[in-house]
């Protein structure tokens, strides 16, 4: 007799995917959440503890990507296992290649698409919402439409994942559809990296050459020249020491504030 | 309120931000958020708005990528706020706290991540052997979580309630040129986030947006509202020129 998950099975893989990252660590990652992830799967498609087992194991296994885009691994292995489980020739260790050919292209579309855009895009407009006196609106505005990017990739993920089954890997890797989005992931975060700079990174010189009536006023020179250029080219040498240096980014926040500080001795910056 | 209730009610948002950054990531833990939530159970939600505002900018552009614990927002978002609202001191003595606290907040993250939850791993490596269900669901997520109080929670709790006064001491006792260096470099580390996020991005082809973003906000100074609907605006250019036609 064959086996098939319902929604209402999945609604319950969803709801443990929510733990993806509970027990995130740095031998194995993600390989717990993901297992609890499939507890509703497994012990509704397998009959005895052996077989069981054998599944949670493999799910035991390493696996990381984005917490939020694993909805969509969560899903096809939920349809895997439900293949596995009602066709005995079918090998179930089939599902850690899949989980691993998954892993890369996903973190880098959940990467750029949550936290290079849709964060910071809400994150500012909330700002804006309080500095122009909104209040609680701000705050609020930001966390339900966090909340539904959030929760709605999940669960977009487990259900289209399980409908699409293995299918929807040979679509992720052969229509380049997840090529395309993280491109247009990567071109708003250039857009907004370049146009957020101005107000984000604020450097200003206090600097003046000269005296009398012939004084330059560097800073003004500066605004007249390219509003902001300061910012942009601390960013592109930050952009350099961590490209070609390698240099890691919470030394380069020390030396930043290093830098703060003896700007403001040396009277450089302010 | 007494200073007690407000430092257990600040210790318990701080707790619940941390499990829902581990969870649903609805995004409670961001400092927009926690700095009026904060400033709320300590009195003064107006300064509550302003750190929330002025830390959220400073650590906006702090995006780490892939497996990279960044410098931790909430924790330090909300100690910034009760120093700032019990200290009576403005937004500089704010951001003077925030970020030495963030880095505390990264090395709890660390160690939450390289040793204790590697420890509650094997345990459940250990309940999948006997086909434990329970012992399996409580060591993925019951303990993991319950451990937020003790690495996030009694810390804040213990730095509100013993902590400010003295935190404000101290700052108090730093020279005025420290904190305005401190406010200023706080001012500059977006730079670091962002140039983090450009380097994780391999498609050398998206530089002539980087460059038109700058110029839109530089010499026609759109907000960074109008830059994120160009942004969109673009991809859609992008999409239907580029992309649908390589489909086709």
């Amino acid at each position: 007799m064959n086996k098939k998950l319902t929604k209402k099975d999945l609604r319950r893989v969803f709801r443990n995917q929510l733990t993806i990252r509970t027990c995130n660590n740095y031998e194995r990652q993600q390989n717990a959440g993901f297992t609890q992830a499939m507890m509703p799967v497994v012990e509704k498609l397998y009959d005895n503890d052996e077989e069981k087992k054998a599944a949670y194991e493999r799910h035991m296994e390493y696996f990381l990507t984005n917490d939020i885009t694993s909805a969509i691994p969560v899903g096809i292995s939920a349809a895997i296992e439900e293949e596995c489980a009602n066709n005995e020739d079918f090998d179930g260790s089939i599902v850690t290649d899949i989980k691993t050919a998954l892993m890369g292209p996903l973190a880098g579309l959940g990467d750029s698409l949550l936290n290079g855009t849709a964060r910071p895009i809400l994150a500012s407009l909330a700002i804006s919402f309080i500095t122009s006196g909104l209040g609680w609106i701000g705050p609020l505005f930001f966390v339900i439409g966090m909340s539904l990017v959030s929760l709605g990739i999940r669960y977009l993920g487990v259900f289209k994942g399980y409908d699409q089954g293995i299918k929807l890997l040979d679509t992720i890797q052969n229509s380049g559809i997840i090529d395309n989005i993280t491109e247009l992931a990567s071109l708003a975060a250039f857009m907004i990296v370049g146009g957020f700079i101005p107000a984000l990174v604020q450097i200003t010189t206090p600097i003046k050459i000269g005296s009398g009536e012939s004084v330059l006023d560097l800073q003004a020179t500066f605004d007249d020249l390219m509003p902001g250029i300061l910012g942009l080219a601390y960013t592109l040498l930050m952009y350099y020491f961590i490209k070609k240096k390698k240099i890691s980014p919470t030394i380069l926040i020390l030396v930043t504030m290093a830098f703060g500080i003896a700007g403001v001795y040396l009277g450089f910056l302010g | 309120m007494s200073i007690f209730m407000q430092a257990l009610l600040v210790s318990i948002f701080v707790t619940i931000a941390f499990i829902d950054s581990h969870t649903l990531q609805t995004h409670i833990f961001r400092p927009v958020v926690v700095g009026p939530v904060v400033g709320l159970i300590m009195g003064d939600v107006q300064t509550g708005f302003t750190v929330g505002v002025t830390v959220e900018l400073m650590f906006l552009a702090v995006i780490f990528v892939g497996t990279a614990v960044p410098p931790d927002p909430t924790i330090s978002t909300a100690i910034a706020t009760a120093v700032a609202i019990l200290g009576g001191g403005g937004t500089e003595l704010a951001v003077a706290t925030a970020l030495p606290v963030s880095f505390i907040g990264q090395i709890a993250s660390t160690v939450q991540n390289s040793v204790i939850n590697v420890y509650f791993m094997h345990r459940m490596d250990k309940a999948v052997e006997r086909m434990d269900r329970k012992a399996m669901v409580r060591n993925n997520t019951v303990y993991p979580m319950l451990m937020n109080i003790i690495l996030y929670g009694i810390p804040t709790f213990l730095a509100v309630y013993f902590g400010a006064d003295f935190v404000a001491k101290i700052i108090a006792s730093i020279p005025a040129k420290i904190i305005t260096g401190l406010a200023i470099g706080g001012g500059m580390i977006g730079a670091v986030g962002f140039a983090l996020l450009l380097t994780t991005i391999k498609s050398k082809k998206m530089w002539p947006f980087f460059i038109m973003g700058f110029f839109f906000a530089s010499y026609l100074h759109v907000n960074m509202i109008g830059i994120a609907l160009m942004a969109v605006a673009f991809c859609a250019i992008y999409y239907y020129f580029g992309i649908q036609k390589q489909v086709k």
